[in-house]
């Protein structure tokens, strides 16, 4: 209902104009309005906050969110404006010319402190047990605009609490009913679950049936929440904001890249919350990175450990593991050395490893993660990133999603998807199973057929495709990992082009896109590294160097019986319980990391906390490795490493840059030459519901928090017990 | 001929320089004994106030190492100024301004040195 | 603020006898709390499916409105399902946003805030009387305690035999023919304490009394007959000077 007909849309003037991405207009279309008497130039349709804003000048609101729609409820934005009678309310008024605003004049101030006066008339003044205390707007506002004491001596409203799942605590009395909650949901979620009932004093926000608040964007409204109406389940009592100490970093649970900020204290992830970054995810991070931290907690690899007689794994000093995977490494020369590589591993420790082998003479170094080397393969970079770009989809106006469900794999990138739904006619077709997407889509079916048939034009969707003005093609990396992935990749490359070709877009436009749900993939694809294990599998090593690889893609049925696994990485998961020596590494919170996106866009993590007990730096232990086993790399410090990054591959060390992509043409030639048939099988992205979002790494498989969320979801909201505090 | 130039330029030199206190080295070795003196006799009282666990041999010998250190400084500028600074050691001593443990830093090396190799670091901690 | 108080619950205390001050009628009628809780009567598995007919009603309110905008239609298709129901089970609003392709919490949105959907069962006859102070300046208490005796039960209740719900309610509008009651929809108006009984018994053998005035007026006019407008209107031309 958001989404009106194209009839319907020139009434809906109020939609945030920021999404649809205005060029400037002629200066002399330009309004000119006076804040507090210095004159501010501001396109027509400007409100008066945003006006004021231009200036600098910030006005108070409560209901007010720039990336939500104006719903005016709160009146906290009430100012006076010069020969108009009353005030009004900033963030819903369109500025007209030559108004001058009044931010601070007493009519304002007055009417502020009413307004305040008649929030907190019913917010309990619980602060001192409310864990909004201390980044609570209410209190802030209050501070700064409220009056010094209350008139009000009468009973206050409560309201009862909601359970809307295991991620996020509701206490409702604390609700100012500004319906930011309820228009995240609605708008950006795509989860209309959220709503006001009732009316006037009663008017509450909630569910009004018991249900979950099922969207994998739903922690966000935490951080909208003005207020402690919403806050985190998990952190629940356990920090102050003024006593955490925040790094700001990277997110490695899915290949988006999330622009994080960890908060810690006292050596332990307090919480993750999302940092802003317009290209990659806005101000907004699913639910999978913002809880997932209580993983780094539990099942760590905190000691050396080594295989003793007995079979089992046993703690042991850095030096004695070291000198024995040196050894190993030593006694087996050549291609008999081998290593994989998981989803979660940074590209200092990539290089580090790939240097150490390539001195052992070997290449075979692989990633978890398949991906087609026929036709042009891995080799041009243009066949494995997301070319357009996350803030690209906002441009575009056909999408064909192509064996993927973007929803669970990159909750980010379906949100700017619906985004642009939303408010830019974004016509979607997916081919592959039909999920719920939060948006409406045009299926296409799920048979590989589909791609023949819209490449040669016969599909109905070909009418759409052809006739777009800026075509993207997105295809999952799920769908390039069945046995022809080869030809689905030549196949959409083919119809990226076609579609290209059709529309006549200029050249810099990029059609074909692959999206990633590992966070590693893309910069090892760029150092070099093959992707799948089939040669691991065809060609067993005698030694086995297993970095992050917690896929469980091989196990020691594949490997000849005296074959030696060493486990390097974080996490007693899939792959340190059959390794023989498992080395301790660090998570993503306790190094100085670099991951590329599936953009390539190359950022860095920071360190939060220090990594738990033993555990070291992964390219520090790959580096002692190397000096034991008398093929020392010749870098000491990570700046070091990085220059060698950077003679690798350039781009890598250009943070926050996207290096882009091109050569698809020639891509598409290469392609062609693909000799590999469509199979029938259908085209299903292995995540499709909900409960299959939360539990894909080995951080989020030991989390208890992700845990909860399954259950809540298999059993209902009501099965997870929580501990019985407030 | 050559040498006088020689002290014409040193002298030349040393007017340019402004002395501290002392003139010339006679008198900066001067007042090194005087210190000297002075921490000598201030060795047991320093080991009461401070109810030091040393003996008074172990105390002396150990201003003498603290003096024999600087023994291969010539200028007398520099002499100077550690003389001043074992002044101000001294007087802190005296009044107490110290506490124990900063007496106790001159016998004892508290800071291990960092190893300087990647092995030895790596095995040590966490950020080498 | 202790005299304040005090002052306060005297009040409620002495007012409470007939009618209670502080609660509203969204409070006491339509329903009483915000949430839903599944009770054996009301829950998602409740059967409600719209008629053949109401079907038809609906696709000639939902033409009234421009394509895409279903949504628009909420209201008076919630009104359908209430008076095919005779209340709003939560399977009937869900069937409602089924029906306009809406979500389920923007159809509960509106069901709560209007106090005339009611989300709690019902007898057949829905009483409302009216209570505020022109009815009760006309003894709208007397007629409430009739109600109350004649049917023995209290404000807020349904009858045994699911026939009568009497709430109390806000004005109605009718205050020229106070005291009145709305049972259904229909107004009585001009009531006395007989009046009401005679009304609760015409109900009870299954007759529906007509609406309107007791006292034997015919609607609003004043009680002690017409003071003005009482000749017959004048023709044209009546009062305009001559020369025009």
């Amino acid at each position: 209902m958001l989404r009106f007909p194209a009839v319907g849309r020139a009434l809906a003037g109020l939609a945030p104009s920021h999404s649809a991405r205005v060029q400037s207009r002629a200066a002399s279309n330009m309004v000119e309005v006076f804040v507090d008497g210095k004159p501010v130039e501001v396109e027509p349709g400007t409100t008066v906050l945003q006006a004021c804003e231009k200036v600098g000048m910030q006005i108070p609101r409560f209901c007010y969110h720039e990336r939500l729609s104006v719903a005016g409820n709160c009146r906290m934005c009430l100012v006076e404006i010069e020969k108009v009678p009353k005030p009004v309310a900033a963030c819903a008024m369109p500025v007209m010319k030559g108004w001058n605003i009044l931010t601070n004049s007493e009519k304002t101030r007055k009417a502020r402190e009413g307004v305040m006066e008649f929030l907190l008339a019913n917010h309990p003044l619980d602060c001192p047990i409310c864990d909004q205390g201390g980044e609570c707007d209410l209190q802030d506002q209050s501070m700064q605009f409220g009056s010094d004491r209350s008139r009000f001596s009468e009973s206050k409203r409560a309201v009862e609490d909601k359970n809307i799942g295991p991620l996020i605590k509701t206490i409702m009395t604390r609700c100012i009913q500004c319906t930011r909650c309820v228009r995240f949901a609605s708008e950006i979620a795509g989860v209309e679950d959220l709503g006001t009932t009732g009316r006037g004093n009663n008017l509450q926000i909630g569910t009004y049936v018991e249900k979950m608040f099922m969207s994998e964007l739903s922690g966000n409204v935490i951080d909208i929440c003005p207020v402690g109406a919403l806050t985190s389940k998990p952190y629940a009592f356990t920090a102050r904001p003024w006593e955490t100490r925040k790094t700001e970093s990277i997110d490695v649970l899915d290949a988006v890249g999330s622009n994080i900020v960890v908060s810690t204290r006292g050596g332990e992830v307090m919480r993750v919350m999302p940092r802003l970054n317009e290209d990659v995810n806005e101000e907004w991070i699913s639910d999978k990175t913002r809880f997932a931290y209580d993983g780094l907690k539990r099942q760590r690899l905190t000691q050396p450990m080594v295989k003793d007689a007995s079979g089992q794994l046993t703690a042991t000093s850095w030096e004695d593991a070291l000198t024995r995977v040196a050894g190993a490494l030593q006694g087996a020369q050549g291609s008999e050395v081998a290593a994989i590589v998981g989803g979660m591993v940074d590209a200092e420790s990539l290089v580090a490893l790939k240097d150490l082998l390539n001195r052992l003479n070997s290449d075979s170094l692989c990633t978890e993660e398949l991906f087609p080397m026929d036709g042009a393969g891995t080799d041009l970079r243009s066949n494995y990133l997301l070319n357009t770009r996350i803030a690209g989809i906002e441009d575009c106006d056909v999408l064909l999603l192509v064996g993927t469900n973007p929803r669970y794999e990159a909750p980010l990138f379906n949100a700017r998807i619906r985004k642009s739904w939303l408010h830019n006619e974004l016509h979607v077709g997916l081919v592959g199973r039909q999920v719920d997407l939060s948006y409406t889509y045009d299926h296409l079916g799920e048979e590989t057929s589909v791609l023949q048939e819209l490449a040669s034009g016969t599909h109905p969707f070909w009418e759409v495709l052809s006739t777009a003005k800026r075509p993207v093609v997105v295809v999952g990396s799920s769908a390039l990992q069945r046995p022809d992935g080869g030809a689905i990749l030549a196949a959409v490359s083919a119809l990226a082009q076609k579609a290209r070709s059709s529309s006549g877009v200029e050249e810099g436009w990029k059609v074909l896109n692959v999206l990633h749900r590992v966070a590693s993939q893309v910069a090892a694809l760029d150092l070099g590294y093959k992707a799948g294990v089939e040669a691991i599998r065809s060609n067993p090593p005698k030694v086995l160097y297993l970095l992050g690889a917690d896929a469980g893609c091989i196990t020691r049925a594949d490997l000849p019986k005296d074959s030696l696994i060493i486990y390097q990485g974080h996490h007693g998961d899939v792959g340190a319980p059959m390794a023989d020596i498992v080395l301790p590494g660090a998570a993503y919170t306790e190094k100085n990391a670099t991951y590329v996106n599936t953009e390539g866009r190359s950022q860095q993590t920071r360190v939060a906390v220090t990594a738990p007990g033993a555990a070291r730096e992964d390219w520090q232990v790959i580096r002692a490795v190397s000096e034991l086993a008398g093929v020392m790399l010749p870098y000491d410090t990570v700046d070091e490493v990085r220059s060698r990054l950077a003679q690798v591959s350039p781009n890598l060390t250009r943070y926050d840059d996207v290096e882009g992509a091109n050569y698809f043409k020639q891509a598409n030639e290469l392609a062609a030459a693909v000799n590999q048939t469509l199979l029938a099988t259908p085209l299903i992205p292995p995540q499709l519901t909900a409960k299959d979002f939360y539990m894909t790494d080995s951080i989020s498989r030991s989390s208890q928090t992700m845990a909860k969320c399954v259950k809540a979801i298999t059993e209902g909201a009501a099965a997870v017990d929580e501990p019985s505090i407030c | 001929m050559a040498s006088s130039a020689a002290t014409r330029t040193a002298a030349g030199a040393a007017k340019v320089v402004k002395p501290i206190f002392s003139r010339d080295l006679d008198e900066a070795k001067r007042r090194v004994r005087e210190l000297y003196r002075a921490w000598y006799r201030e060795v047991p009282n320093t080991l009461a106030l401070f109810q030091l666990d040393i003996g008074h041999r172990q105390a002396k010998d150990k201003v003498r190492e603290m003096f024999d250190k600087n023994k291969h400084i010539t200028d007398p500028r520099v002499i100077d100024m550690l003389v001043i600074k074992g002044k101000m050691e001294l007087e802190e001593t005296i009044k107490v301004w110290k506490q124990k443990t900063h007496i106790m830093r001159y016998f004892h090396e508290t800071e291990n040195q960092r190893p300087a190799d990647f092995l030895s670091r790596f095995y040590q901690g966490h950020d080498p | 603020m202790f005299l304040s108080s005090a002052i306060r619950s005297a009040v409620s205390q002495t007012a409470r006898q007939v009618r209670g001050l502080h609660r509203s009628a969204a409070r006491a009628g339509a329903g009483g709390i915000f949430v839903h809780r599944d009770t054996p009567d009301n829950n998602p598995d409740t059967p409600f499916e719209f008629t053949e007919e109401n079907n038809k009603r609906i696709e000639a309110i939902i033409s009234m409105y421009p394509v895409g905008h279903k949504q628009a239609a909420t209201i008076p298709v919630l009104d359908l399902a209430q008076r095919q129901h005779g209340w709003l089970p939560i399977s009937a609003m869900n069937k409602v946003a089924e029906v306009l392709g809406v979500a389920p919490m923007r159809v509960y949105e509106v069901a709560t805030f209007y106090t005339m959907f009611l989300r709690q069962p019902v007898g057949k006859y829905f009483i409302q009387i009216c209570t505020t102070t022109p009815c009760m300046l006309c003894n709208s208490d007397s007629i409430l305690q009739a109600l109350k005796s004649k049917l023995g039960i209290k404000v807020g209740e349904t009858t045994a035999d699911k026939m009568f719900t009497l709430i109390e309610v806000e004005c109605l509008g009718a205050c020229v023919n106070a005291p009145m009651v709305q049972i259904n929809d229909n107004y009585y108006e001009d009531l006395t304490a007989e009046d009401m009984d005679h009304i609760i018994d015409e109900l009870k053998a299954g007759r529906v009394p007509p609406p309107g005035p007791r006292n034997g007026r015919f609607s609003c006019e004043p009680a002690g007959g017409l003071t003005s407008l009482i000749e017959p209107p004048p023709g044209p031309g009546v009062g305009v000077r001559a020369d025009l």
